[in-house]
């Protein structure tokens, strides 16, 4: 596996490096990581360059995660890259309307680095 | 946790409802008993910290406050339910739990120790109302507060147009147990 081309959105800092610490632990070595807070940055790096994985919280001020997706889809950002939503929302609508707006994985927060490889791992494969 | 259900979501005024509302009204009450029902947050509490930091956090009797600097995170409640979940904690404990979280050290409480209790209330409020299904599918979060300081009262303002009496659950404690060396739960 080459060299993985990462974003993660998530307004909390902490937050992503937990889950670049977790993607790490799951064997994904070769990580570039691009880190935005918000669904409006997140969609100025893929306009400026190309990512394999993005990472994204859906609840977030300015743009949420499921309006980042939506408009990264408008636009034509990112087309084909697996998108993975980690949430505190984890209703069959909010995981129905995420898959709906382009989300090929769902983990939800509070979570373990395995359920990340589990979720994260088969995608990133198959790209 | 200071809540109260909508009143148009539980029990609607008009007399020409559908099946489908006073079905929803009568699993609505039954959600407003496992809203209730301290159980969940426990349960709560019990797996943020187990799956996020590797600790154990069980429910224990309040102690005497030795310390004066404390952390609060509040994550609001919206939707079918208005409230908010507050979590507070001493500053010591707040600083081993963001070291636990981020592997790092730290003297005092900084942003990225506010970052970090804000995130574990926004997933202790995320986990509790997942636990009841009405409230997992309609009700949203806020993104999280949080206030430092000494000496200080919180006040959360009830819902105008909640159907039951707002009512603030009483604080439940909670003693972590630290493992001997305190390390990053997902260490590189």
């Amino acid at each position: 596996m080459g060299e993985i081309r990462t974003l993660i959105v998530d307004d909390s800092a902490v937050m992503r490096k937990i889950v670049e610490r977790s993607l790490r632990q799951a064997g994904l070595e070769l990580l570039v990581v691009h880190e935005v807070g918000s669904g409006t940055e997140a969609l100025e790096i893929l306009r400026a360059q190309p990512v394999d994985l993005i990472l994204s919280d859906i609840n977030m001020p300015a743009m949420d995660g499921l309006e980042f997706l939506r408009q990264m889809r408008a636009q034509n950002l990112a087309v084909g890259v697996p998108v993975v939503m980690i949430t505190t929302e984890s209703s069959e609508e909010h995981v129905k309307q995420a898959i709906q707006a382009g989300a090929r994985g769902y983990i939800r927060k509070p979570f373990t680095a395995e359920q990340v490889k589990e979720r994260v791992l088969p995608l990133v494969s198959a790209a | 946790m200071l809540n109260g259900v909508r009143e148009a979501a539980i029990a609607g005024k008009n007399g020409g409802r559908c099946e489908r509302e006073r079905g929803m009204a009568v699993s609505l009450r039954e959600s407003v008993q496992q809203v209730s029902d301290p159980r969940n947050l426990d349960a709560s509490v019990e797996e943020v910290f187990q799956m996020m930091l590797g600790v154990e956090c069980r429910r224990h009797a309040p102690t005497a406050a030795v310390e004066t600097e404390s952390v609060t995170a509040v994550v609001g409640f919206g939707g079918l339910l208005s409230g908010a979940c507050v979590f507070r904690s001493g500053a010591r404990a707040a600083l081993k739990i963001a070291a636990r979280m981020t592997g790092m050290e730290f003297q005092s409480v900084d942003d990225t120790v506010k970052d970090g209790i804000g995130e574990i209330c926004n997933m202790l409020a995320g986990a509790w109302k997942g636990k009841v299904p009405e409230l997992a599918a309609n009700c949203g979060l806020s993104v999280p507060a949080v206030i430092t300081g000494h000496d200080y009262n919180l006040h959360v303002q009830a819902a105008a147009a909640a159907a039951l009496p707002p009512r603030q659950s009483a604080p439940r404690s909670y003693r972590h147990r630290w493992p001997s060396a305190c390390r990053a739960m997902h260490p590189k």
